[in-house]
């Protein structure tokens, strides 16, 4: 009789805690309808991206030696470097150079390793294709440099949380100047500068 | 209470002084709310589906369609649009007949179910003997279409859907209809306008809800589950069977499932703030506010005023509860198929019987309160 | 009420020849799904025809009871039952189709002598719009009360006969231990009985 009494109390319980527990659910729902969306308008609007941002390698022909270093720190081997011995200039001679960005993860070894610092990080992320294989770039489509987001008269570049103006969250309207919380690294640059001198004439 | 406005009335009358026989003026009355509901629930369908669309975007911190019209709102209308004008594929190897029945079995009898929603003393299609019996039992033709979509389409996921549909909503529908009965018990009637004359003279503290505190959550539960609402969407859960037995369906066959299951959304959420939240009534008696202020009931103006708010009352009352079910939508997980059944004939059943037990012996014993 | 009267009457001839065609597809259609399907035809047909005399408690019930739950029930027994079979010549196939046709017609027969037989009172006026619920209730209650209360018990001896087979663990051992055909592909796993009849056995 008691065991009954107490398996219809534990059934309450749960149930009980059950509701509570979506209660608590759907007031955090709740919270969530007044805050702020965080909406981009994306192909009008474009977050400017951050510094050091990944995205396609941008590649100058005429600063590479064929080195391969690439080929080889790349996870995956993946860029095809095409060069021929030169006997008469007893040099490599580069024929083609090419990355394919549909298996490229964007590491950044190659970037990273580069003696000539040929190869570089650019901001384009926007590398949709119909074919995959377009998406094999050989060193023509390389070099060519992106469009930037801020000087496309169609898109309205908009700043990423981390380069807004301290105590803003909103970054439609800002004033033109606005810059970000902190110290940019010229000023940080310059402090050193700065410092530089007297640590020379106290020593 | 006062009769309110007698448009059928008065409509007939205004065509016999034009010369029309009696008949002949009913005739033209009869298709006229009908027409009326149908244009209506679709209406209240758009709304909803903008709602749900804009909701949910806020709910997930997004802005939601907005370039459709001002603030998106003829986004719905353009998905419309869209699904007219799709092409209407019917799969090789599938059951024409079926295929096409299929939807249509849904979707009429949700349709038929308007006959009974009132929106105030007179506004309402017809005022059935047996009112809210037609619409859990209209409600029960519904998993045939949706066995009828699911075999027809010849596919396993349209199959597995549609049966599941169909349990689902058969065991859903016995909790449903054991709370609905638990109303009725204390209304004496089974007819709409009759619940929510029970429920009124009090304001907002003479409402079901306060009396039926159980009921009203395994109602909303089994509506909820009823209408494959997303605590409850297994049928058509995309993780697992791509989108049950909406699967092969394409173009208007598809606009017509979606038409349905929020025409039924719209539907619950109406029958729910019949039930429980007093349907037409205002927060506050009315009546004996216009006694109060020293109007006569019988005067026109105020017939106008407290038939239109009574309109907007059901409809604020039936989308407040859209906007629970949205927000719940984007709260409450899936629950799995064994949980499912589990939920409906190990919790929800007993519970409900023992709820229309204990409002039983609470009419019994307190028959002010509970209606005698 | 020449247009109420109009529009009973060409209304019970849509819904008669609706009923009279569905239940010809019934029998006579080669697809058991179809049959099924048009069963619900047959059920909503009858229902309507309830409505027409005024029984609006009973169509209701009528589309619950039947299209909602025997209908649904059919069709998912067909639906998760999926057996290919080839018909077997059967022995003594005419005597059988003789039985049958003899047993169909005596039924047929009775019916018909029902029908004729019976002093239909048959009311001209139409009555006014009573609360059919209530005076359904006082016949269950009054003059009915042994039928209905006897099937009452019957329902309640199916209901405890359904929880008893879908209790697994009321049903003798021997039954669940069937033979499993193992192949190269199945997994080494214990039959479903057995190992829900197992998980009970911990639990208590």
């Amino acid at each position: 009789m008691f065991k009954i009494l107490k398996q219809v109390q534990d059934y309450a319980q749960e149930s009980w805690q059950a509701a509570k527990y979506i209660g608590q659910g759907l007031s955090v729902t709740f919270d969530h309808m007044q805050r702020r969306p965080i909406t981009v308008q994306y192909p009008y609007e474009k977050l400017v991206p951050s510094e050091r941002y990944r995205g396609r390698i941008h590649y100058e022909f005429d600063k590479c030696i064929a080195c391969e270093v690439c080929v080889r720190v790349c996870p995956i081997n993946l860029p095809v470097v095409d060069w021929e011995f030169d006997k008469k200039a007893k040099k490599k001679k580069l024929n083609h150079y090419s990355i394919d960005f549909g298996v490229c993860i964007f590491c950044g070894n190659c970037v990273e390793y580069c003696p000539t610092n040929c190869l570089s990080m650019t901001e384009e992320y926007e590398l949709a294709s119909y074919d995959r294989h377009e998406l094999n770039y050989d060193n023509v489509a390389l070099g060519r440099l992106p469009y930037k987001v801020t000087q496309d008269p169609m898109v309205t570049p908009l700043k990423e949380f981390a380069y807004l103006p301290q105590g803003e969250v909103e970054p439609h309207g800002l004033p033109s100047g606005a810059q970000r919380a902190g110290k940019r690294p010229e000023e940080i640059l310059e402090e050193i500068e700065a410092a530089k001198p007297k640590e020379e004439v106290a020593s | 209470m006062n009769s309110g406005i007698d448009l059928q009335g008065s409509f007939i009358q205004t065509l016999k002084d034009f010369g029309l026989s009696t008949g002949l003026a009913k005739a033209i009355w009869v298709p006229l709310p009908m027409l009326l509901m149908i244009i209506g629930a679709t209406v209240g369908v758009l709304v909803v589906v903008w709602l749900e669309r804009k909701i949910s975007a806020a709910a997930q911190q997004r802005i939601g369609p907005e370039y459709a019209g001002p603030l998106g709102v003829l986004q719905p209308v353009a998905d419309g649009i869209k699904l007219v004008f799709k092409e209407d594929v019917i799969p090789a190897k599938a059951d024409p007949w079926l295929f096409t029945m299929g939807p249509v079995l849904v979707v009429v009898p949700v349709f038929l179910s308007y006959l009974i929603v009132p929106f105030g003393q007179n506004l309402l299609v017809t005022d059935l003997n047996v009112g809210i019996f037609i619409w859990i039992s209209l409600s029960s033709i519904a998993p045939i279409g949706l066995l009828m979509a699911g075999y027809a389409s010849n596919n396993k996921y349209s199959l597995l859907g549609g049966l599941r549909a169909a349990a689902q909503s058969i065991s859903y529908e016995i909790p449903l209809a054991l709370s609905v009965l638990a109303i009725v018990m204390m209304s004496n009637s089974l007819s709409t306008i009759d619940i929510v004359e029970q429920q009124s003279g009090f304001g907002i503290l003479g409402w079901n809800i306060w009396r039926q505190p159980v009921g009203f959550i395994i109602f909303w539960i089994a509506a909820l589950a009823e209408c494959e609402r997303l605590p409850f969407d297994l049928p058509e859960a995309e993780e697992e069977l791509v989108a049950g037995y909406q699967t092969e369906y394409s173009g208007m066959k598809f606009a017509l499932f979606y038409l349905g299951s929020y025409v039924n959304l719209v539907l619950s959420a109406l029958v729910f703030a019949i039930l429980y939240l007093g349907g037409w009534e205002f927060f506050i008696p009315l009546d004996r506010l216009a006694d109060w202020i020293g109007v006569a009931e019988t005067t026109p103006w105020l017939q106008v005023v407290t038939a239109s708010l009574g309109i907007i009352m059901t409809l604020i009352k039936a989308y407040f509860l859209v906007f629970i079910a949205i927000l719940l939508r984007w709260t409450v997980p899936r629950v799995r198929i064994d949980q499912l059944l589990d939920l409906g004939w190990k919790f929800l059943l007993p519970v409900s019987l023992a709820n229309l037990l204990i409002t039983a012996a609470l009419k019994l014993s307190f028959p002010v309160a509970f209606g005698g | 009420m020449n247009l109420a009267e109009g529009v009973q009457i060409v209304s019970f001839g849509i819904l008669a020849a609706m009923m009279i065609g569905t239940a010809l597809g019934v029998v006579l259609l080669p697809n058991i799904v179809h049959s099924a399907f048009l069963l619900a035809g047959v059920f909503v047909s009858i229902s309507g025809l309830y409505i027409l005399l005024n029984a609006d408690f009973v169509a209701a019930a009528q589309i619950l009871v039947y299209v909602g739950a025997v209908n649904v029930l059919i069709l998912f027994a067909i639906m998760l039952v999926n057996k290919q079979e080839n018909f077997a010549k059967l022995p003594g196939r005419l005597i059988r189709k003789v039985s049958t046709a003899v047993v169909c017609f005596g039924l047929f027969a009775l019916l018909g002598t029902m029908v004729l037989v019976t002093p239909w009172s048959l009311d001209t006026t139409s009555p006014a719009v009573i609360n059919t619920v209530v005076s359904l209730g006082e016949h269950f209650f009054s003059d009915y009360l042994l039928p209905f209360e006897l099937a009452s018990v019957l329902l309640l001896m199916a209901m405890v006969g359904a929880i008893i087979l879908a209790r697994r663990d009321l049903i003798p051992e021997s039954v669940a231990r069937q033979e499993t055909v193992t192949t190269s592909l199945t997994l080494p796993e214990r039959p479903r009985e057995l190992a829900t009849l197992s998980g009970n056995e911990q639990q208590d």
